[in-house]
């Protein structure tokens, strides 16, 4: 134990020194501007459109939905997609809350729904691919090895190294999408108040459950979720990074993976038996807004067993191949 | 040295932070879907209506409600009649504004009824002082779907380019009545079958039930908003071109008209615009298609008519 902390700074300091995470940062600090001006220009138009009366601009989007349910010429899954929508927005309605009231948090509330299941686990993966693979290709993996330290302490620490990490991205994609956003709507809205707790079963909404959350408490469990989804993907991508010898390699595989997530998150919903694959799960923070989930039986607690299996899985195999790989050339 | 302590020591502690804060925020989640405590907010829409404007400017404040022909459907240039009266009033000098088209294709009397309970609807009239409706198209002639989707299905070039890409008047969701009944599957299949013929006495049997309707519809609007103009836009005959569809449509559609117009007679703050002498006989100019409603041409016409009737 007294030796795990010395790996664990060390490991820290590695990423560090090797920039990954500031170049993060600077993804989030050009991309941020880019959705808040998109946002932006949206707010502006419906301003111009509906006098500036958001309940207008409700009223409309439930009209257009409902003209949109009459034709044959849409798929039945979003047919009860847009019922679900329709129910929950005629909900805002009736209570007189804005749910795209503009503001800085309203924003980051929105961006980070969006985000969480391919965006931010590609950022995660800008770290956690590099790391193991990375060693290898540089051939410093040699040098961490043939210290006297046992080789578990080793990947221990770099997984724990990376873990912090994952907090820490998470944390900053909050900030600075609050705080870019914020320039342009304002840094209010904290108070908002947000509905959560609609429960989806098939085509209807039950709304027994449904109870107002200060936006505050809204971000903060949605962070929660969301650092849960990015844990997961860490620990996955790490699998692959001690699996793979490149980390191009590495790299390419999670990000395929990811990527047929979203696709399959778009068509699957006939093949059931999807719902078992970790990418597809990752939109954990649609439970919290009450978006249907993908593909029919999946709930909350199915997708965090889900995910903490293929975590559990990644980890057991990452520490066995590593403990007992010969490293060779 | 000293350099990476500081740099060690501060990423640990905020990564420690954050990731408790994070666990806390994943607990409240967690706890927070599975175990959802309804409490429902007491707030409800503003009931007030914005105080009418001093005479002096005048601006036209718009909504639509109705059917598809406040919607627009059979217009290739997505317009309607809703949006061609807006740019005409907007023409001739005056500010108008578009604050919400709630038409919806397929719906009747009693699915308007329904509507107008909705605390949204009754927030948009009470923003507007022009309100334009058109609706009972869909009740006079519902029987007459099957009719469309027979010809429909024999000319399919014909029925497929001319709907707005929404929906051609076969797809009247049998349960207009609303939002909350998720059945809607197969929209309109119940009710079409009943009525195969198109007969004047199947065309007039809806009439008396739907034109009470009407009146209550026509009521509720303006209780809802009393200071509001109304335009109810009357019927014309589709059918017109069908040879053994041309005495009993027009019958039929007088009859409703002339419902309409005793009802409208009534209330000073509602005003008929006919229709029914705009499509007799030029059918194949002004209407669509789907040989329902009307072009982009029908709808220009009938947005005159509105324009001419508010000014």
């Amino acid at each position: 134990m007294i030796n795990l902390l010395p790996l664990i700074r060390n490991e820290c300091l590695k990423i560090i020194k090797k920039k990954r995470f500031y170049v993060i940062l600077l993804i989030l600090i050009v991309l941020v501007p880019m959705f808040t001006y998109a946002q932006m220009r949206i707010a502006e138009r419906s301003r111009d459109k509906f006098n500036s009366d958001w309940r207008l601009e409700i009223q409309q989007q439930i009209t257009d939905n409902e003209n949109s349910l009459g034709s044959d010429r849409i798929p039945e899954e979003w047919k009860s997609y847009r019922r679900i929508f329709v129910q929950q927005l005629q909900y805002y309605l009736d209570h007189n809350v804005n749910p795209n009231e503009p503001s800085g948090v309203t924003f980051t509330r929105q961006f980070l729904d969006n985000s969480v299941s391919l965006f931010i686990p590609l950022l995660i993966m800008a770290i956690a691919s590099d790391l193991v693979s990375g060693e290898r290709t540089t051939g410093t993996i040699k040098m961490l090895l043939t210290r006297p330290v046992r080789r578990w302490k080793v990947l221990f620490s770099k997984m724990t190294a990376l873990l912090m990490f994952v907090s820490l991205i998470v944390l900053s994609t909050f900030i600075i999408s609050y705080l870019i956003s914020g320039l342009v709507f304002g840094f209010k809205g904290f108070n908002v108040p947000v509905f959560t707790g609609f429960q989806i079963s098939g085509d209807t909404v039950d709304m027994s459950g449904v109870h107002a959350v200060p936006q505050w408490k809204y971000l903060l469990m949605q962070g929660g979720l969301i650092w849960y989804v990015s844990v997961v993907v860490a620990l996955l991508a790490f699998m692959v990074s001690v699996l793979v010898r490149s980390t191009a390699a590495s790299i390419v595989v999670m990000m395929a993976a990811l990527i047929a997530g979203t696709i399959l998150t778009n068509m699957a919903s006939a093949w059931t038996t999807a719902k078992y694959l970790f990418m597809v799960n990752l939109g954990l923070t649609g439970y919290l807004s009450g978006t249907p989930a993908p593909i029919e039986g999946m709930s909350l607690s199915f997708s965090l067993i889900v995910l903490a299996i293929w975590a559990a899985v990644s980890v057991i195999i990452s520490f066995a191949v590593f403990t007992k790989r010969d490293i060779l050339n | 040295m000293n350099d990476s302590k500081w740099t060690w020591r501060s990423v640990s502690l905020i990564s420690i932070a954050t990731t408790l804060v994070l666990i806390t925020g994943f607990g409240y989640a967690v706890s927070d879907v599975l175990f959802p405590k309804g409490d429902i907010p007491l707030t409800s829409l503003p009931q007030a209506t914005p105080a009418p404007e001093n005479g002096a400017v005048k601006s036209f404040k718009v909504v639509a409600l109705g059917d598809s022909l406040a919607k627009g459907t059979g217009d290739n240039t997505g317009n309607g009649y809703v949006k061609n009266t807006v740019a005409g009033l907007a023409a001739s000098g005056v500010s108008a504004e578009l604050l919400g088209n709630m038409g919806i294709n397929g719906l009747t009397t009693a699915g308007l009824q329904n509507k107008l309970k909705d605390a949204g609807i009754q927030y948009s009239l009470r923003q507007a002082n022009v309100i334009l409706l058109s609706i009972g198209g869909n009740d006079l002639f519902r029987g007459a779907d099957l009719l469309q989707n027979g010809g429909a299905g024999n000319t399919p070039a014909g029925s497929s380019v001319g709907t707005t890409g929404e929906t051609g008047t076969g797809t009247k969701p049998g349960t207009a009545e609303g939002k909350h009944s998720g059945t809607g599957t197969t929209p309109g299949a119940s009710g079409e079958k009943e009525t195969n013929d198109l007969t004047p006495e199947s065309l007039l049997a809806a009439l008396p039930e739907a034109a009470e309707r009407l009146g209550k519809i026509l009521n509720t609007i303006s209780e809802i908003n009393p200071a509001a103009r109304i335009y109810y836009v009357g019927l014309y005959n589709p059918f017109g071109d069908v040879q053994e569809m041309l005495v009993p449509g027009n019958q039929a559609v007088t009859a409703w008209n002339n419902a309409a117009m005793d009802i409208i007679n009534r209330n000073s703050k509602i005003t008929l615009v006919p229709t029914f002498d705009l499509f007799n006989n030029h059918l194949d100019k002004y209407l669509s298609s789907d040989h329902f409603h009307p072009n982009s041409d029908g709808y220009k016409r009938i947005g005159e008519r509105i324009v001419q009737a508010i000014q």
